[in-house]
């Protein structure tokens, strides 16, 4: 509720996508430019090797009033700097997917131009959708290591869980829910209380109790190091993206 | 007070040298016994000004708190030839590990109606007054006796009461963890020596590394996962380090010696209760020698032993 749907003006090439904006209020055009014309705050949400091509088109519109955020993987703010006029208030933000259930994880950045006001504004709005951190720029990519694709490494492990459970007598779906749930639980509990992951661990775990026993299968397939080969593998692979 | 010890092996050693560096007990009411005069350890007991003798009742006799620090075969042997001589004030600590309680004391019952027994785990760093020990309290042994018995083992390091039931599992983790620790150091000084370290300087730093890594989380209130990420600088050399440890599977290793330990305990607990052991077990010179001094004791060579049918006769 941060901001009324008549004042957001969303535009694309063809009409594929827009249907869906229309039906949550949103005004819908065709050209870019316009979008540049009619709004202060501009989201570029292109596909990176769209991007080049947009700015080029939206220069001549850009003025010192504009606020351009970028949420386009890849594209340093540098490059966005070098392609946009010279005053133009620059800052780049990296998403994840849950933020469309407002439990999003979101890191920004700000070029030289953009100061404490434009920060501000951004936090404040992207509140709405979840955690909203700033950050140096050399984070982004770790973040999309950490929770950009990290979203689908917890979907990888709700989906294991569940078998196991499946393995085990318990029907799919309810396996599945209840999976999503101790996930959930989890996550909201290490949120709340602040406590170091491992207390919350020790804390499950009863002397010679099933979490111990269980505990002690995951280390010995080395979950730990596997996940943070993950996290380091996507780290790189959005690091090389943007190099090229 | 005076404090026996039967064996005079590893064990009755560090005990007795931490105990006369704690101060709480001088040399000379300590006595130790043992057939076999040819232990490294017996000549550093008689250098500490230790009561040395080769005759376990003579050690029985002076003592107060008798320690059974024998290893646990022999332990049946033992209570068999002293148990004539142990006495309702007679405090009987065994530190064999697997060896319950009630098998002590079921022993003992035929010699003395009432035996206090305590059974503790403790282990080697007790020489060096920084020992891990926790004890039990038999079914005749009264909350003063095992208070004496802390007092005793807190002097050489930490010391808490237990069930006894728990006792296995602490042999997995603090009996046998020096010996992880020392695997450990002497793989971090090789890690050491490899980077360029003179080997001693490297041993020193490691041990001292770990030294001050245990004291860390001894006197902090944290988590030690919480310590661990205040080491790590994002990006640094420790979680570079750390990595390799997680893809080792260092993590479970770990947790497997542990419970390889406990599990091995009672295994021989078992073996030990079902009353078998073989001679081949228990080396030869030291069995003759027990013979020697129980000529009643018959031993049939080549078959198994079972000696708790076995009584010995009384002159």
């Amino acid at each position: 509720g941060k901001v009324p749907a008549s004042n957001i003006l969303a535009s694309a090439p063809s009409d594929k996508n827009l249907a869906a904006w229309r039906e949550l209020g949103c005004r819908t055009t065709h050209c870019n430019l316009e979008v540049v014309h009619g709004s202060t705050l501009v989201f570029l949400a292109t596909k990176p090797h769209i991007l080049p091509g947009v700015l080029e088109e939206i220069r001549p519109a850009v003025g010192s009033h504009h606020i351009v955020v970028s949420l386009v993987a890849g594209i340093t703010i540098q490059t966005l700097q070098r392609l946009l006029p010279p005053w133009t208030k620059v800052l780049r933000i990296m998403p994840n997917l849950p933020c469309v259930v407002q439990a999003g994880a979101m890191v920004f950045s700000r070029g030289s131009n953009a100061g404490d006001e434009e920060a501000a504004l951004l936090k404040s709005l992207l509140s709405s959708c979840g955690l909203c951190e700033e950050v140096p720029e050399s984070y982004i990519d770790i973040h999309t290591g950490l929770s950009g694709s990290g979203v689908a490494y917890v979907y990888l492990f709700a989906e294991a869980l569940a078998e196991g459970a499946v393995k085990m007598g318990m029907p799919g779906a309810l396996a599945s829910r209840i999976a999503a749930q101790t996930l959930l639980g989890a996550a909201k509990m290490l949120l709340e209380t602040g406590e170091h992951p491992a207390k919350l661990r020790g804390d499950v775990c009863t002397p010679g109790g099933t979490t111990i026993y269980a505990l002690h299968q995951l280390e010995k397939g080395a979950l730990r190091a596997t996940v943070m080969d993950a996290v380091e593998a996507a780290t790189n692979r959005a690091c090389d993206m943007a190099k090229d | 007070m005076s404090v026996g010890f039967i064996g005079a092996g590893q064990l009755a050693f560090a005990l007795a040298r931490g105990f006369t560096a704690a101060g709480v007990l001088a040399a000379h009411k300590i006595t130790a016994s043992s057939p076999d005069t040819d232990l490294p350890t017996v000549s550093g007991l008689r250098k500490m000004g230790v009561n040395f003798t080769v005759s376990n009742k003579d050690t029985v006799k002076s003592s107060d708190v008798l320690f059974l620090a024998v290893k646990p075969p022999i332990i049946p042997f033992i209570l068999e030839e002293v148990g004539p001589d142990i006495e309702a004030r007679h405090i009987v600590v065994s530190c064999a590990a697997g060896v319950t309680i009630s098998s002590i004391e079921k022993k003992l019952s035929t010699f003395c109606p009432t035996p206090k027994v305590i059974r503790c785990m403790t282990n080697t760093p007790v020489i060096v007054r920084e020992g891990a020990t926790v004890y039990a309290t038999g079914t005749h042994a009264d909350v003063e006796d095992g208070k004496l018995l802390e007092q005793l083992m807190a002097s050489v390091g930490f010391c808490t009461e237990v069930e006894e039931d728990l006792i296995d599992a602490v042999t997995g983790l603090s009996g046998s963890g020096p010996a992880y620790a020392f695997t450990a150091l002497d793989a971090l000084a090789d890690g050491g020596v490899k980077m360029g370290l003179p080997r001693r300087l490297a041993v020193r730093l490691g041990a001292q590394a770990l030294l001050g890594a245990a004291k860390m989380l001894l006197e902090s209130e944290q988590h030690p996962g919480q310590l661990k990420d205040n080491v790590c600088s994002p990006g640094g050399a420790t979680i570079h380090a750390l990595h390799f440890l997680e893809s080792g599977g260092f993590r479970s290793l770990l947790i497997n010696a542990v419970e390889a330990s406990c599990i091995r305990t009672r295994e021989l607990q078992h073996l030990a209760d079902q009353e078998k052991i073989s001679p081949a077990a228990i080396k030869k010179t030291l069995l003759d020698k027990v013979k020697l001094e129980s000529p009643s004791l018959s031993v049939a060579s080549g078959s198994k032993v079972s000696l708790f049918t076995n009584k010995s006769k009384k002159n």
